[in-house]
């Protein structure tokens, strides 16, 4: 009995931390949402640079996209997953919790105003994202830091 | 013992004669009519707001390893701006990081880039600046340690590291290329942040735009040559649009210190970005 407990403590010791939390970690859980929003950002990206012809249908879909991570996103920042799984999120989410929900604001209204107002053309749409990318950025430059 | 002194006295007078401020000639000054539309451009390019503030009042605190600087205002306020400022002093402080007084300035400015920049260019700047609503905020002055607070030992800094050629010769032939070297290593002070320094805080200029240590912390400022350890898998065209919209060809965000300077960038012309980019993709790649 007492090996085999040694043996799992040494097994969990062996593990590196971020795989003891793996599967639904809110860190792990992070990272794919953002994951997601970068992927969503591509095709509108390619559109406005010209590389991909302007598809509606597309361009929605990564808005709603973006809307499920602006629904999910905030959910994620318990106590205690400041650190671990390599997460580039900063402290300031939990030492500044009211900038943090001002800046996930600005992305749900960007996102949800890009959705109201349905783009039917490159210049439409080149408004309709605009604000969306803008508050990745500003949310990115005050809550995250980026690691190599 | 009367040797010794005597040497120290000719060491000082040598001293103060070496790192003696120097001026421009007022018969350098071309007649100009200023454009403040194309100072505007210089004003971004060079992201002056972003050390001096949107409304030029200065107050910014800058941390170095020799003490922390306190960035001044350069509203056109008379007596805590630069209102009452000629031509020639305003170009003097900006290629030659010399005061009105008569002294050095601290390369925390970093004119030593902006000693690159064409005359009528900063005739414009000034313009521009002038246009600006006087804000009267006395920042106050650096605190920094000895040896570091005494501006006269600035005069030997500059001589081994301020010079106005450029960095990199060849262009081709490209008036693209050149275009964007100007605006690279003169007004947008690129070299400041991307590349590494030596000792003495002047830039290692065979490490051109190599990447340096990041002096907020954490990670280094990326290497931008065309290496495989930089730009290599970047187009010219996925430069210019990150420097237009702040996304990695990757559709990574902008971070960090980069952030004011890409929003900079993007009020510059598509025709500007593009420069800036052939250029990069043309310097030496090194890792
Ligand atoms: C409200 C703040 C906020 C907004 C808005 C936001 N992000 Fe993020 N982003 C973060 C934080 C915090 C992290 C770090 C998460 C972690 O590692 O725990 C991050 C990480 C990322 C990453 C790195 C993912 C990884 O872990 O490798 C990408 C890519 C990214 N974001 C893309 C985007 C895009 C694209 C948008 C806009 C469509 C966006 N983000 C909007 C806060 C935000
Ligand atoms: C990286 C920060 C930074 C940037 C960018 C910057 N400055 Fe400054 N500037 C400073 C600091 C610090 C000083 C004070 C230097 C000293 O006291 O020796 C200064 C001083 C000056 C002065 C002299 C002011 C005085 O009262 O003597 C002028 C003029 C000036 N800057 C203009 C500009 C212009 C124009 C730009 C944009 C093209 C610019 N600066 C960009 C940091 C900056
Ligand atoms: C104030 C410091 C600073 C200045 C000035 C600066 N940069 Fe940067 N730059 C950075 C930092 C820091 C990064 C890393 C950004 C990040 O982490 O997302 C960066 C990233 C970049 C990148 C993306 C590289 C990559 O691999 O992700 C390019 C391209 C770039 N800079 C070009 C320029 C150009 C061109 C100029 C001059 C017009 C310039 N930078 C001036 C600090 C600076």
């Amino acid at each position: 009995m007492y090996r085999f407990l040694l043996m799992i403590c040494t097994l969990l010791f062996l593990l590196p931390g971020s795989q003891l939390l793996a599967g639904d970690s809110p860190q792990e859980q992070r990272h794919e949402l953002m994951e997601q929003s970068k992927d969503a950002a591509k095709p509108v990206g390619g559109m406005l640079k010209g590389e991909m012809e302007f598809n509606a249908a597309t361009a929605m879909a990564s808005f709603e996209s973006w809307a499920t991570v602006a629904g999910e996103f905030g959910k994620l920042f318990p106590e205690g997953t400041e650190t671990g799984y390599d997460t580039e999120a900063k402290k300031e989410i939990w030492t500044d919790r009211a900038g943090f929900e001002v800046e996930l604001a600005k992305f749900d209204e960007a996102v949800s105003r890009a959705i109201a107002a349905n783009p039917q053309s490159l210049d439409e749409l080149k408004a309709a994202a605009g604000p969306v990318f803008k508050s990745c950025k500003s949310c990115h430059e005050a809550y995250r830091v980026e690691k190599e | 013992m009367r040797w010794i002194l005597a040497g120290l006295v000719v060491a000082g007078l040598l001293f103060w004669w070496v790192t003696e401020p120097p001026s421009l000639n007022p018969a350098a000054l071309p007649d100009h009519v200023a454009d403040s539309a194309n100072g505007e451009l210089f004003f971004h390019a060079g992201s002056c707001a972003s050390c001096h503030g949107e409304d030029l009042a200065g107050g910014l605190n800058l941390h170095s390893d020799f003490g922390t600087f306190v960035v001044p205002n350069i509203s056109p306020d008379s007596d805590s701006g630069i209102g009452g400022w000629s031509d020639l002093a305003f170009v003097n402080a900006m290629m030659l990081g010399v005061s009105p007084g008569g002294r050095h300035y601290y390369p925390s400015f970093p004119y030593t880039s902006y000693t690159r920049m064409k005359v009528q260019d900063l005739l414009d700047l000034k313009a521009y600046l002038d246009t600006f609503q006087p804000v009267s905020n006395n920042p106050g002055p650096h605190e920094l340690d000895f040896p570091w607070n005494v501006r006269r030992g600035i005069g030997l800094w500059k001589m081994r590291y301020l010079s106005q050629g450029p960095v990199v010769a060849d262009t081709s032939g490209s008036s693209e290329i050149e275009r964007g070297r100007y605006l690279v290593e003169g007004a947008g002070h690129c070299a400041e942040c991307h590349t590494s320094r030596d000792r003495f805080g002047g830039l290692e200029l065979n490490q051109w735009l190599a990447g340096a240590a990041n002096p907020d912390g954490e990670g280094r400022v990326p290497n931008i040559t065309p290496h495989q350890d930089g730009l290599a898998a970047w187009s010219e065209s996925e430069i210019a649009y990150y420097l237009e919209s702040g996304f990695t060809p990757d559709f990574d965000t902008v971070g960090g210190s980069m952030v004011a300077v890409q929003e900079n960038l993007a009020r510059l012309t598509d025709a500007d970005r593009k420069a800036i980019s052939a250029y990069l993709k043309s310097i030496p790649a090194r890792p």
